[in-house]
């Protein structure tokens, strides 16, 4: 059985994995079988950082082949290396789900041998797992790259989600920094899982199908030069033409002492920048040339959405009660929730800014955005506007930070993430 | 103005809705020590269920979704639960059909801050709640919920431990729902003694170390933690006793 120490060092090293989601998949249970899945997903606890933990996060081994300039696995890196069996996952995912400790496995591996060897027994893993323990709740797979597409979608059939981190939002800087990893070896399976899921989807297949969660990826920001523009034109085309379900952003910070890499870190302003530009593209109906230029980056002052808003003052202010869902989605500070909020509640009276607050939906930065039965309670001036946004803006800036602070020896352990 | 005494069951709550629905001046409750003043009267309502079917059927007839509404509001711990439920029945059959989507009526945002609170807990606890192997395998797991919420939490383990026999119990309550690996059975549980598996500890203890070591200690958020994982859960958490 596995023991603590080797448990703490595979854990220590797939901890830098952002996905932490059990979203999205609802797989059933079977007679006498263990566990389904929850298609809103479950948070089992929390850690003091702050991040849930859902799925038992693990790799298979941390010995790598791969010298990735940016990580703590790399082969040159001098770490404690560890491995665990199929039957020593399996047993683990087993008990601790039975104890409600997780909702699933998170299961990934430095490349051992070769990329084959080791997708093969990532592939033996989730297989034994769930034909032979029986087990039914939430499996995210990471897939390993150049290895053979027939192994990637045999694992496929069996897992709720896979993910091919990305790494670098160019090509030219994964040469650079992770010279072992090619383009094609990460954009090739996941083009393959997304027709695989487009023709489950036009088929209706129900049972046997592809990862029914879908595919995510994750990227490091700020160790190469690539602008914020860039960066979500390539989200963008990632949600829109591959289908991902999400794109986790991490703000890269100097741990290795490398040439190729930056000395100083891209700050973890600019990551929550991104992601709520991300959820713009997402859910919000934003396209990327709407929020920011190719070659510029996201503004540190405004989110991203503030900053669109105060382009196009001409577009506002909005009438509450008769403006439609995709202009009250556009309104800083209604957020999806709020405006569908608005447009159900509208259908029977029309609404004061009294039932807005009532309703909860937040005013301090809407109020200078919209009417409600043709009031205005915003700040005349465009100027005014700005000054009091700014203001908003360096609070949530100023929370969103102390979330992170942290000594810069202690940064040190936040490594630009595998 | 009548109060109306229910005992917190659906039966005797819609008993009432029935015997004060045509009371102007009145407040059903389950409160038992409710301050009265000059001119209040109570009114120690006794279960009918033919009375209780009537106002269920017509509920069901103008929204279906309604019946859930009100049984997960009379789940919580808000002291005037009944009389909002009450409220919310009276505006569904003023308007002969469903209110939900109104969502500016005072009525309607209480109900659903209430119904929010309940189902958001059960949720909560759907990942908090922990369960400890017994010497003959039964998964046993003691919990203190604000709201009563045991048998929503029940029904999902059973589908996930299909077979698996497990007790969850609501050590406020004193209550708990046994599931033998068939079907589900509430009972009053007073205090419960365990004989832990040989493993039990084994496995806390790796998940003890696996909480440790996949927190980032260096991008420390205890803030957030708090507000996501509230501290009146974690005396039954191993990872934070």
């Amino acid at each position: 059985m596995l023991d603590a120490e080797r448990l703490a060092i595979l854990t220590e090293s797939a901890k830098y994995d952002v996905s932490c989601s059990s979203s999205g998949s609802k797989r059933a249970n079977v007679k006498g079988g263990l566990g389904n899945a929850s298609v809103g997903g479950i948070c089992h606890s929390f850690t003091p950082d702050g991040r849930c933990i859902s799925l038992l996060k693990i790799l298979m081994s941390n010995d790598c082949q791969y010298d990735c300039e940016y990580c703590p696995n790399r082969r040159s890196a001098d770490v404690k290396r560890a491995s665990v069996t199929p039957d020593e996952i399996c047993e683990l995912v087993i008990n601790f789900y039975k104890r409600n400790y997780i909702e699933g496995l998170f299961l990934s591996s430095a490349v051992f041998t070769s990329p084959n060897r080791t997708m093969e027994l990532l592939t033996d893993t989730v297989i034994k797992l769930r034909k032979i323990y029986n087990f039914n709740g939430y499996i995210h797979l990471k897939g390993i790259p150049h290895a053979d597409d027939a192994l990637i979608m045999r694992a496929a059939k069996f897992v709720d989600r896979m993910s091919f981190n990305i790494e670098l939002p160019s090509e030219k800087s994964l040469k650079l920094l992770a010279p072992q990893k090619t383009r094609e070896s990460l954009i090739l399976p996941m083009k393959k899982l997304s027709t695989a899921l487009t023709y489950d989807k036009e088929n209706k297949v129900r049972r046997g199908g592809v990862i029914p969660a879908g595919q995510t990826t994750q990227m490091i920001i700020g160790a190469s030069p690539e602008s914020d523009g860039q960066i979500l034109r390539l989200t963008e085309a990632l949600y829109r033409k591959m289908g991902l379900k999400r794109v986790y952003y991490s703000s890269y910070i100097p741990v290795v002492e490398s040439p190729k890499l930056p000395t100083v870190g891209a700050g973890l302003l600019r990551e929550h920048r991104l992601y709520q530009a991300d959820w713009l593209i997402r859910f919000y109906g934003f396209d990327v040339s709407e929020i920011v230029g190719e070659g510029e980056n996201l503004s540190p002052d405004y989110d991203p959405k503030c900053a669109w808003a105060m382009r196009n003052m001409h577009l506002f202010p909005v009438e509450i009660n008769t403006a439609p869902l995709e202009m009250l989605l556009r309104v800083p500070g209604i957020g999806a929730r709020g405006a569908q909020r608005i447009l159900s509640a509208r259908r029977f009276c029309a609404l004061d800014f009294d039932n807005l607050a009532k309703m909860r939906i937040i005013l301090k930065r809407a109020k200078h955005f919209i009417t409600c039965k043709g009031k205005f309670y915003g700040s005349e001036s465009g100027n005014a506007v700005k000054a009091a946004l700014m203001l908003e803006g360096i609070k949530e800036t100023r929370e969103q930070l102390s979330m992170f602070s942290c000594s810069s020896v202690a940064l040190s352990a936040l490594s630009g993430e595998i | 103005m009548t109060y109306y005494l229910v005992d917190g069951s659906e039966d005797c709550f819609y008993t009432a809705v029935f015997d004060a629905y045509k009371n102007k001046d009145c407040i059903i409750t389950s409160e038992r020590d409710v301050q009265l003043g000059l001119g209040f009267e109570v009114f120690d309502v006794v279960t009918d269920e033919n009375k209780a079917e009537r106002v269920r059927a017509k509920i069901n007839a103008l929204d279906r979704g309604a019946a859930e509404d009100i049984s997960l509001l009379l789940k919580s711990n808000a002291s005037l639960k009944e009389n909002v439920a009450f409220e919310y029945i009276k505006l569904i059959i003023s308007n002969g059909g469903a209110v939900r989507a109104m969502q500016a009526n005072p009525t309607v945002i209480e109900m659903t801050q209430i119904r929010t609170r309940v189902y958001g807990e059960a949720h909560k606890l759907k990942g908090f709640l922990r369960f400890m192997e017994n010497a003959d395998g039964v998964m046993y797991a003691p919990y203190s919920p604000d709201n009563d919420i045991t048998d929503i939490l029940a029904v999902h383990f059973a589908a996930r431990f299909n077979g698996r026999p497990f007790v969850i119990h609501d050590i406020k309550r004193k209550i708990a729902a046994m599931y033998d690996g068939n079907e589900i059975v509430m009972t009053y549980a007073g205090d419960a003694e365990i004989y832990l598996s040989e493993y039990e500890d084994y496995f806390q203890n790796l998940w003890k170390q696996y909480y440790n070591s996949v927190n980032i200690a260096s991008r420390p958020h205890e803030k957030q933690m708090r507000g996501y994982m509230p501290v009146r859960y974690w005396k039954f958490l191993p990872e934070k006793r």
